[in-house]
C-alpha cells in the first residue's frame, strides 16, 4: 500500500469530541500527523466580555463539558482577584471539594472513554456507573448533574445540604473498591500492557519543551502539580501526594491517573472532616451585586443600567483533570469584564500530536490520544 | 422406534400431503402428484426451509443470548422491551434495518459492493447445510463433510476483502487488508489442530468424528489444540481480542463502514451466524457433538430430539465463553496477532498432533486392547 | 520506537485471568439486579429509590435526597409574583419574557415570567434572584415536544407545574448580604412619581418637598415638589424604578 492521508474525524470514533487528525499513514504506520482543531469553537472568551461576572459562569460550564466546576473555579479565582473579592474559609473548601469530586467524575470519564479506545468494552460501563455516583453527589448540592452554576463571586451558590458528608463518605468507600478492579481488568492484564507500554512516548524533556502538562508531564516522571506547587483555594492545608510515573508512555498515564483518582478520595475525605467540624457563612458580604439587571426591561432595550466596579486584574492558575489550565480578567469597572483570556491544557498537549503519533501504528492511535484525555470543549473554547 | 430425521419428517409431510391431493385432483394431475421424483424434490426443498430457517432462528436467539450476557458482564440488562426480556428486539432491528434506503457511495463498485455482502451470507449459512445437528439431521453423510465447511467457512475473508475494496473508502480498505492478513495468520493454526482431531479420529465426517467421541470427549486429549481452534475461531469470527478488521476504535467500523441498511444487516446476521458455526465447530469436534457421557442418567439423553438440545446446550455454553473473553479482553494489534499465530499457535498445534498421534499410539498398546482406527 | 516489546511489568504467569476473574464477578453481582434502572417504569425518584443512601455493596443504584436539588422546569407561583422582572433580568439566556396575564389592573398589568426552554440553560439564576420564591426550580425533566412553539411556557403552564407539587429543594440559596441600594440624585428629581407608580413592593413612597422660595431672578425648576423615598427593608433590588425614570436620577450604590 502506498503512502495516503486519512482524516481521522470530525466524525470518528477515536476523536472524544469534534476535531480532525489528519493522518498520512504507509500500511499501518503512522508517518505524519496533523491536528485540527476549531470544530466547537463558540467565541467563549468574546461573550465573556458582554456578561456579567456571574452569568459567565455558565459558560464555563459548558467549557470543558466533563470538568465544568474546574473551569468555574477558575474563572471565579480570577474574577475574584479583578473584583477584590475575599470569599470567606468554607467556600474555599467546598470549592476544593468540588473540583476534586470533578478531578474524580472527569478521570473516570476518561477512563471510560480510555477502555473503550483499547477495545476493553466492560470497564466502559464502569466508569460510567461509578461517574454517576458522583454526579449523584454533585446534584445534591449544586443541582445540576453536567452544567453545575454553582460557583459565585465571593463565595458559592449555596451550603452542602444535611447528610451530604455521609453520603459522600459512602461513595468514596465504593469508589476506593472500584479502583482496585479498574486495574485488575487493565493494568493486570497482559493484552493491556502489550497494547500501551511503550507507546506514545515523551520524555520529561521534550513535554516541559512542547507546554504538555497535567498527568502527561507526571507520567513523564515531572513531579509538578500546581495543587502543590501555586496552592490556591485550601490545597496548602490538605495532606496529598503527587502522582508520577517515570514511563512516560500510556501505561504511565494511566498510573498517573489512578492514583490520582485514589489521592482525590483522599483530599475529599480531609475537605469533608474540616467541613463537618468548620460551620460558617458561604458567600462574602461585601460583594458587587451579583443578579440585578444588566439589560434594559422589556420595550426599553438599550437602556443600560450602570454600576460601577473597582477597576483590577485577575490573573488564575489551576491544576484542571487535564492539565493546568489558566485565567486572566480584566476588570475595566464595567458590569462586564473587559477581556477574558483562557488557556486550555488540552490544546497545548494536543498539538503536540505530532511528537507522540509518528512512528507507531494505526492501531496506537486511539489508546495514544485516548491516554491524552481530550476535552473537545476546552480545546476551541 | 427409528430415530427421527429432519429429511425423514420432511419426507412424511410431503408424501402424505400430495397423497391426499392424488385422492382429491382429477386423473391427468393425480398421477403427477403421486409421482416419486416430486415427492423428493419437494422434500428436499421443504428439509431446507426448515433447516435454514431454524438455522436462522437460532442465529437471531444467539444475538438474543449476546446482547444479554454482554449486558449482565457489564452491570446493565441489554434488551428489555420487545418482547419477553427483549427476545423481538432483533426482530424490530431487522425490520428497521430492512426499511432503510440502501445506498452506494458514488465511487464504490456496484457489483463488488452489492455481491460482497451476500455472497457473505450465502457462505455462512451453506454451513448450517454441512454440519450435522443431531444424528439424521443433516443434509446427508458427507464422507469430507470437516474439509468442506472448513473451506466454506473460510471463504468470507475474500468476501470482506471485496466488499472492503470495492467501498472505495480508506478504513475499509485498511480493515479488509487486516482481514487478509489475519487469515493467512489463523487458518494455517486451524487447520493443524484439526488434522489432530482427524487424526484421532481417523476420518473427516463430522458425523464419525463425533461418534468416535463415544466414550471420550476430545478436549481432554487435544486439550492443546482445543485453546489453538478457540484462538483460530475467535480471529475467524472477528471477535474481541482479534476483531481488528473492525476495530471500532481506529477504524470506525473497518470493512463494513460503507455499508448500511439492509446489506450492514446482512453483514451483522452473517458474522453472528459465522460465530454460531464457528462454536458447532468447537462443540463437534471436541466436545463430543450431540453425545453425552454415560454418567448422565438416561432419561435426559433418552427422549426424542434429546441430540439436538443438548447440542444447543454445548453450544451456547461455548459462545457463552466468547461473550465472557469479549466482556473482559482488550484488542490485540494486527502485528502481535500475526505474531501469536504464526509464533505461538502454530507451534502450539503442531505439538498437539503429535500427542494425537501418542494417544492413536497409546490405544494400540494391548493393555487397552482396541485396534487403531486409522490405518497403518 | 515504534517497534517495541512488553516491558517486564505485564505478568505472564496471570496473562489474562484477573481480567476475565473480575468480569466474571461483576455478571454474578448484576446477575439478579443489574445497576441500572428501567427508565420508563421506574425512575430515580420513585419512593423506591428514595431517602436512604443507596449504595449497597453490589448496588450501586444512586445516592440519596438527589431529586428535591435537581434544577429542572421551572414552577411559578402566579398569586405571590409581584412582577419585579428579576428573573428576567437575571437569565443570562434571556429566555424570560414578561408576558400579561390576566387579573391585573387594566392600566398597570401584571406581567409574569414566560420561559422558552429552547434556550433556557437551567442555570437557576432566575429562581435565586426571584425575592417573593415565587419562580422556583421542580425535579420535572421530561421536556420532549413535537412542536417548537411547545418549548415555551407560558406563565399558565408554569403554574400548572406549580400545581403538581412536586418535591422543592431544601436547599437555600445564600445571597450576599450588604446589597446595594436604590440611591437618588435629588437635585435630577423631578417628582414625577414613576418610579412609586411602577415599584413592584410599593417601597417607594413620595415625600413632599418644601417648596423654596425663588431669590432674586432665578427661575425654579419646572417639578412636582415631591421626591421618592425607598424603604430598604422592603426593598427587593430589581431595579425597576432606575429604569423607569425619566431622568435617570436613581442609581445603585452604597449607604454610607
Amino acid at each position: 500500500m502506498s503512502e495516503m492521508w486519512i482524516n481521522m474525524g470530525p466524525q470518528h470514533p477515536m476523536t472524544h469530541g469534534l476535531w480532525n487528525l489528519r493522518v498520512k499513514i504507509d500500511g499501518e504506520i503512522v508517518l505524519d500527523v496533523d491536528p485540527e482543531m476549531g470544530y466547537l469553537h463558540r467565541g467563549i472568551e468574546k461573550i465573556s466580555e458582554d456578561r456579567h461576572y456571574n452569568e459567565i459562569i455558565t459558560l464555563m460550564d459548558r467549557t470543558c463539558y466533563v470538568a465544568g466546576i474546574a473551569w468555574e473555579h477558575l474563572f471565579i479565582l480570577a474574577a475574584e482577584q479583578a473584583l477584590h473579592v475575599e470569599p470567606p474559609e468554607r467556600a474555599l473548601w467546598i470549592r476544593m471539594l468540588s473540583e476534586e469530586f470533578q478531578r474524580v467524575a472527569s478521570h473516570l470519564m476518561w477512563y471510560a472513554a480510555f477502555v473503550q479506545d483499547i477495545g476493553l468494552m466492560s470497564p466502559f460501563l464502569y466508569g460510567m456507573r461509578d461517574r454517576d455516583l458522583v454526579l449523584d453527589l454533585f446534584q445534591s448540592y449544586t443541582g445540576g448533574r453536567l452544567t453545575y452554576e454553582y460557583m459565585r463571586v465571593g463565595g458559592v451558590r449555596n451550603d452542602l445540604p444535611p447528610g451530604f458528608a455521609e453520603q459522600a463518605r459512602k461513595v468514596c468507600d465504593w469508589l476506593l473498591d472500584r479502583f482496585v478492579e479498574y486495574d485488575r481488568l487493565c493494568s493486570g492484564s497482559d493484552i493491556f500492557h502489550r497494547r500501551c507500554d511503550d507507546l506514545g512516548v515523551v520524555k520529561a524533556q521534550d513535554c516541559i519543551r512542547l507546554g504538555i502538562t497535567g498527568p502527561m508531564l507526571r507520567s513523564a516522571g515531572v513531579p509538578r502539580d500546581l495543587r502543590k506547587d501555586r496552592p490556591y483555594a485550601a490545597y496548602d492545608r490538605v495532606d496529598f501526594d503527587v502522582a508520577t510515573a517515570e514511563t512516560a508512555d500510556v501505561t504511565g498515564r494511566y498510573v498517573v491517573r489512578m492514583e490520582e483518582l485514589r489521592q482525590s478520595v483522599r483530599i475529599i475525605r480531609q475537605a469533608l472532616d474540616w467541613l463537618d467540624k468548620n460551620p460558617g457563612p458561604v458567600m462574602a458580604d461585601n460583594v458587587p451585586r451579583w443578579m440585578g439587571a444588566p439589560y434594559a426591561p422589556v420595550g426599553r432595550e438599550g437602556y443600560l443600567l450602570k454600576r460601577e466596579y473597582p477597576k483590577g486584574v485577575g490573573f488564575s492558575a489551576i491544576e484542571e483533570p487535564h492539565g493546568e489550565a489558566l485565567a486572566y480578567v480584566v476588570n475595566e469597572g464595567g458590569e462586564h469584564p473587559y477581556r477574558v483570556k483562557l488557556k486550555s491544557p488540552v490544546f497545548v498537549n494536543l498539538s503536540a500530536a505530532r511528537h507522540y503519533l509518528v512512528g507507531y501504528r494505526v492501531a496506537d492511535i486511539p489508546p495514544i490520544m485516548g491516554s491524552v484525555d481530550i476535552c473537545v470543549g476546552e480545546v476551541d473554547r | 422406534m427409528a430415530p427421527l430425521s429432519l429429511y425423514g419428517v420432511a419426507n412424511t409431510l410431503v408424501s402424505t400431503l400430495l397423497l391426499h391431493l392424488a385422492a382429491v385432483l382429477p386423473a391427468p394431475l393425480s398421477t403427477l402428484a403421486s409421482n416419486s421424483g416430486l415427492i423428493t424434490a419437494l422434500s428436499v426443498l421443504l428439509f431446507g426451509a426448515i433447516l435454514l430457517g431454524a438455522s436462522l432462528l437460532n442465529t437471531i436467539l444467539l444475538i438474543w443470548f449476546e446482547r444479554k450476557m454482554l449486558g449482565r458482564f457489564m452491570d446493565r440488562r441489554g434488551a428489555m422491551h420487545v418482547g419477553y426480556a427483549g427476545l423481538l428486539q432483533n426482530f424490530a432491528d431487522g425490520l428497521k434495518l430492512f426499511r432503510k434506503h440502501t445506498f452506494k457511495p458514488r465511487d464504490a463498485d456496484g457489483l463488488g459492493f452489492f455481491s460482497a455482502p451476500t455472497a457473505y451470507m450465502v457462505t455462512s449459512i451453506v454451513m448450517f447445510g454441512i454440519l450435522p445437528i443431531s444424528t439424521g439431521w443433516n443434509s446427508g453423510s458427507l464422507p469430507l463433510s470437516l474439509l468442506l465447511a472448513l473451506v466454506v467457512f473460510s471463504f468470507a475473508p475474500l468476501f470482506i476483502f471485496l466488499g472492503a475494496w470495492s467501498s472505495a473508502n480508506k478504513y475499509s480498505l485498511i480493515g479488509g487488508m487486516r482481514s487478509a492478513a489475519q487469515m493467512i495468520a489463523y487458518e494455517v493454526p486451524i487447520l493443524l489442530a484439526v488434522v489432530a482431531v482427524i487424526l484421532l479420529s481417523g476420518s473427516f465426517d463430522l458425523s464419525t468424528i463425533v461418534a468416535e467421541q463415544r466414550n471420550y470427549w476430545f478436549w481432554g486429549p487435544l486439550f492443546l489444540a482445543l485453546l489453538v481452534f478457540v484462538a483460530g475461531m475467535l480471529a475467524e469470527m472477528e471477535r474481541i481480542p482479534f476483531d481488528l478488521p473492525e476495530a471500532e476504535a481506529e477504524l470506525v467500523e473497518g470493512w463494513n463502514t460503507e455499508y448500511g441498511g439492509m446489506l450492514f444487516a446482512f453483514f451483522m446476521l452473517a458474522d453472528y451466524a459465522r460465530a454460531l458455526v464457528g462454536s458447532y465447530l468447537i462443540v463437534l469436534l471436541f466436545l463430543g457433538g450431540w453425545t453425552m457421557p454415560g454418567w448422565v442418567p438416561a432419561p435426559l439423553t433418552n427422549f426424542p430430539l434429546a441430540g439436538i438440545l443438548w447440542f444447543q446446550v454445548k453450544t451456547y455454553l461455548v459462545f457463552g465463553v466468547f461473550i465472557w473473553v469479549r466482556a473482559s479482553l482488550p484488542r490485540v494489534r494486527t502485528d502481535q496477532l500475526l505474531r501469536v499465530g504464526w509464533m505461538r499457535m502454530i507451534p502450539l498445534a503442531l505439538l498437539s498432533i503429535v500427542l494425537a498421534a501418542l494417544v492413536v499410539l497409546a490405544k494400540c498398546l494391548p493393555v487397552f486392547g482396541c485396534v487403531p482406527s486409522v490405518g497403518g | 520506537m515504534a517497534e517495541s516489546e512488553p516491558t517486564p511489568s505485564s505478568n505472564p504467569v496471570l496473562w489474562v485471568a484477573k481480567p476475565l476473574v473480575t468480569a466474571a464477578r461483576q455478571f454474578g453481582k448484576s446477575l439478579f439486579r443489574p445497576s441500572t434502572i428501567v427508565y420508563p417504569f421506574e425512575r430515580l425518584e420513585d419512593p423506591k429509590f428514595r431517602g436512604a443512601v443507596r449504595v449497597a455493596p453490589g448496588k450501586p443504584i444512586g445516592v440519596g435526597q438527589v431529586w428535591d436539588n435537581y434544577r429542572g422546569v421551572h414552577a411559578l407561583n402566579i398569586d405571590t409574583c409581584i412582577s419585579c422582572n428579576l428573573c428576567a433580568f437575571s437569565c443570562p439566556d434571556l429566555c424570560i419574557d414578561m408576558v400579561t396575564v390576566p387579573g391585573g389592573d387594566p392600566r398597570h398589568p401584571k406581567k409574569c415570567p414566560q420561559i422558552d426552554y429552547g434556550k433556557c440553560s437551567y442555570c437557576g439564576f432566575c429562581s435565586d434572584a426571584c425575592p417573593e420564591g415565587c419562580l422556583t426550580m421542580t425535579t420535572r425533566y421530561e421536556l420532549s415536544v413535537s412542536k417548537r412553539a411547545d418549548m415555551i411556557y407560558s406563565p399558565e403552564r408554569l403554574r400548572e407545574v406549580f400545581n403538581a407539587k412536586l418535591p422543592m429543594s431544601p436547599i437555600r440559596v445564600e445571597r450576599p448580604k450588604n446589597e446595594d441600594a436604590i440611591l437618588l440624585d435629588a437635585p435630577l428629581c423631578i417628582g414625577c412619581n414613576a418610579c412609586a407608580r411602577d415599584c413592584p413592593t410599593k417601597c417607594i413612597t413620595m415625600v413632599d418637598l418644601p417648596k423654596p422660595v425663588p431669590k432674586g431672578g432665578e427661575k425654579l425648576p419646572k417639578r412636582i415638589w415631591k421626591e421618592p423615598v425607598v424603604n430598604d427593608s422592603d426593598c427587593v433590588r430589581c431595579g425597576t424604578c432606575i429604569s423607569v425614570c425619566p431622568k435617570e436620577c436613581l442609581f445603585w450604590g452604597t449607604h454610607r
